[in-house]
C-alpha cells in the first residue's frame, strides 16, 4: 500500500496534513500515534471510506479513488467506531460479507464455520451482533475482514476493547497471516503489541508522519515508548506541578 | 468556592448547548429558523383561536374551546414528543450523575431548563389567547384567574412530557422491551389519527351539549383544570377556582415526584443488565442459508436484499415505522370513504407516504454502511436491493388497502383499479424518494434512547417527508385525473396501466439514483455518521 500526500480537512481544524507511507508487501505495519493525531482519518481514506482532499492512495498498484472496485477486492477492514450489521447474527453477517464480495456460496459456508469456530464465536450461536460484547464484536468484525482472504488488511484499533486471551488469539492469527504472505497495516497506541508484532513503525502526529521506518530504525538503542513520547513531544511530570494531589 | 448552583446555571448551560449545536452548520441554522418559524406561526394561530370566543362574547363557547383546547395541547406535550420529534437530550440527566448535586437542585434546574426553549414560549403564547377571552369575558379577575391557569397549565406540560420520557426511558432499558415499546407506541401513535377523524366526524352530527358536557368533566381532570378557570370566573363559579388549581398543583407535584424518582434510575445509566442469551442456537444450517431467504439467490442481490428484509424486522425504528404506515394506510382511506369522502386521491397518498418510509433509508443502519462501501457494492444494486426488500412488506399491504377500501365503499369491482392508482404513486413516491434518500441522508442518533433525536433531525424529517410527499403527488396526478375522468374504463385499464405507470417511475428513479449513489458514497457514509 502507499499513499501520497493525503489530506483531509474538516471545517476548521485539519485532521490529516499530507501523509506519505509506503506499506511493504509481507510487511507487519504499526501506525502509532496519541489520540487524534489522525490515524482513523487516514486509515479510512487509504480504503475508500473518507474521500481525502489531496493526494492518492495505491494498494497493490490500483488506485483506491480511481479503480476502487479493483482496489477494494484486494484488502480486507476492520474500521474503529463503526457499527456493524448489528442486528444479524454472527454467521448470517459473516454470509452476508462473503456474498456481498461476490464469493462463492459453498466457499463462504466453509470459511464462516472455520472462522467461527476459531474466534471462539460459536458456529450455531443466535446471538445478534447488536448483544455482543466488545471484544467479540472486534472479532466478528476480523473475521469479516479475513472472509475473502485478501492480500492485505487494514485494521483500525483491533486490540482496543479486546481481553487478553483473544488478544492473544488475534495476534497469533494475524502473524501467521503475514507469514502466510500477507500484509497487514494496523493503528494503535500500545507501544508493548506494536513492539512485539511488527517489522515497521510509523509515528503519526498532528495529522503528519514524524518517524517512519523498520522497528529496529525506529526504535535504535531506547524502548520504543521513549521515541514515541520524544516524537510526539509529550511531556513527562516533573514532580513540581499538582502538588497539592 | 462553594458557588451555589441555581436553576438560572441549568438554563445558561442548555442556552450555550443550543448555540454551540447550531455552530458552522448551516442546514442546522437553517432549520433551526424553520422550527421557530413555524413555532411563530403555531403561537400566532393558537392565540387567534383561543382568542375568538372572547370576541364573539360566549362564554359557552370559551368553556369548550379552552377546556378542549387546554385539553389537547396537555396531550400533545405528552405524546408527540414519544412519537414524532423525540425528546430535547442536550441536558441528559445521566451527564449530571458524578456532579455532587441535590436531587432538588437537579430536578429544579432541569425542569427550569426545559421552559428555555422554543416548544414552551410557543405554547406559552398560544395559550395566552384564553388569558385574552377570559379577560374580555368576565373582566380582570377572570384575566388573572386564567393567567395563573395558563402558567400552571405550561408547567404541567413540561412536567408530563419530562416525567413520562424519563419513566420510558428507564424503563426500556434492555434492547428488547425497548424494541416492544416502540413498536406498540408506534400502534398507539398510528390510532391516534384515525380516532381524531373519527371524533371529528362525530363532532359534526353531535349536538353542541353533549360537546360541553364532556368539556365540563374534562375541566374537573387534570387535563383541563388549568384552562376552564377563566370561564368558571366568568360564570360566577369562584369557588371552583381553588379547587381546580388545587388538582393541577397536586398533579404537577406527584408529576415531578415520579420524574424525580424515574430520573435517580436512568442516572445510574444503561450498564449492567446483560441477559445471557448464549443459550440461543441455531439448528445445523449453513450460514449462507441463515442470512439468504430459500426464494433469493446466493449472491449480492439476495444477501443485500435477505439483510434489507430481515432489518425491516429487527430494527425497532423501522418496524415501527412498517406498523405505523400499515395502520395509518388502512385506516385512513377507510374513515374518508365511510364519513362519504372520496378516497381516490388519499390513495394516491398513501402510495406516496409507503414510498417515503425510505426517505433516510441509509440512516437507519447508520455506519453499519461502511461495509457495502468496503466492498464497493455497485449502486443500482444497493438501491434496487433495498426498494426490492421494502416491496416485500408493502406490495402485500397496498392490496390489502385497495381491497378493504373498495369493499368498503361497497364497490368491490374497483379493487383492481384502486391497486393501479396505489401503484402509480408508490412507484413515483420510490422515483421522488431514492434521490433524497442518498441527497439528503442525515444521522440518527446512536442511542439507548429509542425517542431521542439529534436537535433538527425532527425537523428535517418532517421537511423531507412533506416535500417528497407533495412532488409525488403532483407527479401522480396524470393517473389520478385519468381515473377521475375515464371512471368506467378505468375500471378495466387501471390496474396496468397504473403499474406501468409507477413502474417506469421507479426504474427511471433507481437508474438514476443508482448512478447518484457510485459518485456519492462517502459523502453519504460521511452524512450518516453521527458527530460525537
Amino acid at each position: 500500500m502507499s499513499l501520497r500526500g493525503l489530506v483531509k480537512r474538516f471545517d476548521t481544524t485539519v485532521a490529516v496534513a499530507g501523509v506519505d507511507l509506503d506499506v511493504p508487501a509481507g510487511s507487519f505495519y504499526g501506525l502509532l500515534g496519541p489520540n487524534g493525531a489522525g490515524k482513523t482519518t487516514t486509515l479510512s481514506m487509504a480504503v475508500g471510506l473518507l474521500r481525502p482532499d489531496f493526494g492518492e492512495a495505491r494498494v497493490l498498484g490500483y488506485d483506491v479513488w480511481a479503480d476502487p472496485a479493483a482496489a477494494k477486492r484486494l484488502f480486507g477492514v476492520l474500521p474503529d467506531g463503526v457499527r456493524l450489521f448489528d442486528r444479524l447474527n454472527g454467521a448470517e453477517l459473516l454470509a452476508y460479507h462473503g456474498l456481498l464480495r461476490g464469493m462463492d456460496p459453498a466457499v463462504v459456508n466453509q470459511r464462516a464455520r472455520e472462522l467461527l469456530d476459531v474466534l471462539e464465536l460459536g458456529v450455531h450461536n443466535k446471538t445478534l451482533v447488536v448483544d455482543y460484547s466488545a471484544g467479540m464484536k472486534k472479532k466478528i468484525g476480523l473475521a469479516c475482514a479475513l472472509l475473502h482472504g485478501p492480500r492485505l488488511l487494514v485494521l483500525d484499533e483491533p486490540f482496543e476493547a479486546v481481553d487478553p486471551v483473544s488478544a492473544a488469539l488475534i495476534r497469533d492469527i494475524l502473524q501467521r497471516y503475514v507469514a502466510g504472505g500477507g500484509t497487514v497495516i494496523f493503528s494503535s497506541h500500545v507501544m508493548e503489541v506494536v513492539e512485539r508484532l511488527c517489522t515497521h513503525v510509523a509515528i503519526l502526529a498532528g495529522g503528519r508522519i514524524r518517524l517512519h521506518g523498520t522497528l529496529a530504525e525506529v526504535r535504535g538503542e531506547r524502548s520504543l515508548e521513549d521515541v514515541f513520547v520524544q516524537v510526539v513531544g509529550g511531556r513527562t511530570a516533573t514532580g513540581s506541578e499538582l502538588a497539592w494531589l | 468556592m462553594a458557588v451555589s448552583v441555581t436553576p438560572a446555571t441549568f438554563v445558561r448551560l442548555k442556552l450555550r448547548l443550543t448555540v454551540n449545536g447550531l455552530r458552522g452548520q448551516t442546514w442546522r441554522v437553517a432549520l433551526f429558523v424553520l422550527g421557530i418559524l413555524l413555532a411563530i406561526g403555531f403561537a400566532a394561530g393558537g392565540y387567534a383561536t383561543f382568542a375568538v370566543p372572547g370576541l364573539l362574547d360566549d362564554n359557552r363557547v370559551a368553556e369548550m374551546l379552552l377546556t378542549l383546547g387546554g385539553a389537547a395541547i396537555l396531550l400533545g406535550w405528552l405524546f408527540l414528543p414519544l412519537i414524532f420529534f423525540g425528546v430535547d437530550e442536550s441536558l441528559d440527566p445521566a451527564r449530571f450523575a458524578l456532579l455532587p448535586l441535590r436531587r432538588h437542585t437537579l430536578i429544579t434546574g432541569l425542569f427550569v431548563a426545559s421552559m428555555a426553549g422554543v416548544p414552551a414560549v410557543a405554547t406559552l403564547v398560544a395559550t395566552l389567547g384564553m388569558v385574552d377571552t377570559a379577560a374580555r369575558i368576565g373582566g380582570p379577575a377572570a384575566g388573572v384567574a386564567q393567567a395563573a391557569g395558563v402558567l400552571l397549565g405550561l408547567f404541567l406540560c413540561a412536567a408530563v412530557s419530562r416525567a413520562v420520557t424519563s419513566a420510558f426511558a428507564t424503563a426500556l432499558r434492555s434492547r428488547r422491551a425497548r424494541d416492544l415499546a416502540t413498536v406498540l407506541l408506534a400502534a398507539v401513535a398510528a390510532l391516534l389519527g384515525p380516532l381524531q377523524i373519527a371524533a371529528l366526524a362525530g363532532a359534526q352530527h353531535a349536538d353542541w351539549d353533549r360537546v360541553a358536557d364532556v368539556a365540563r368533566v374534562v375541566g374537573w381532570t387534570p387535563l383541563g383544570a388549568a384552562y376552564s378557570v377563566g370561564p368558571d370566573v366568568a360564570a360566577g363559579r369562584w369557588w371552583a377556582v381553588p379547587v381546580k388549581l388545587l388538582i393541577v398543583l397536586v398533579t404537577l407535584a406527584g408529576l415531578l415526584r415520579w420524574w424525580s424518582a424515574t430520573l435517580e434510575r436512568a442516572m445510574l445509566g444503561t450498564a449492567s443488565t446483560r441477559t445471557a442469551a448464549a443459550g440461543r442456537t441455531a439448528a445445523g444450517r449453513e450460514p449462507v442459508g441463515r442470512l439468504v431467504f430459500r426464494w433469493l439467490p446466493a449472491n449480492r442481490f439476495g444477501a443485500l436484499m435477505s439483510r434489507e428484509i430481515r432489518y425491516w424486522w429487527r430494527e425497532s425504528r423501522r418496524r415501527a415505522s412498517l406498523i405505523t404506515l400499515a395502520v395509518v394506510g388502512v385506516f385512513l382511506p377507510v374513515m374518508l370513504s365511510i364519513t362519504g369522502g372520496g378516497a381516490g386521491a388519499m390513495l394516491t397518498f398513501v402510495g406516496a407516504l409507503a414510498a417515503i418510509s425510505l426517505a433516510n433509508q441509509f440512516g437507519f443502519e447508520g455506519t453499519a454502511y461502511a461495509a457495502n462501501v468496503t466492498a464497493g457494492v455497485p449502486g443500482r444494486i444497493e438501491v434496487q436491493s433495498r426498494t426490492a426488500a421494502f416491496s416485500v412488506y408493502i406490495l402485500p399491504l397496498l392490496v390489502l388497502i385497495a381491497v378493504v377500501v373498495s369493499l368498503t365503499a361497497g364497490r368491490p369491482g374497483a379493487i383492481a383499479a384502486q391497486l393501479g392508482t396505489l401503484l402509480a404513486s408508490y412507484g413515483v413516491g420510490l422515483a421522488v424518494v431514492l434521490p433524497v434518500s442518498v441527497l439528503g441522508a442525515y444521522a440518527l442518533p446512536d442511542t439507548a434512547n429509542p425517542f431521542a433525536m439529534s436537535s433538527g433531525g425532527g425537523m428535517a424529517k418532517g421537511l423531507f417527508t412533506f416535500g417528497a410527499l407533495i412532488i409525488a403527488v403532483v407527479v401522480t396526478l396524470p393517473v389520478t385525473l385519468a381515473a377521475y375522468l375515464l371512471a368506467d374504463v378505468w375500471l378495466w385499464i387501471g390496474l396496468p396501466v397504473g403499474a406501468a405507470y409507477g413502474a417506469i417511475a421507479y426504474f427511471v428513479g433507481t437508474r438514476l439514483t443508482g448512478d447518484l449513489l457510485d459518485r456519492r458514497m462517502p459523502e453519504l457514509l460521511a452524512a450518516i455518521t453521527p458527530h460525537r
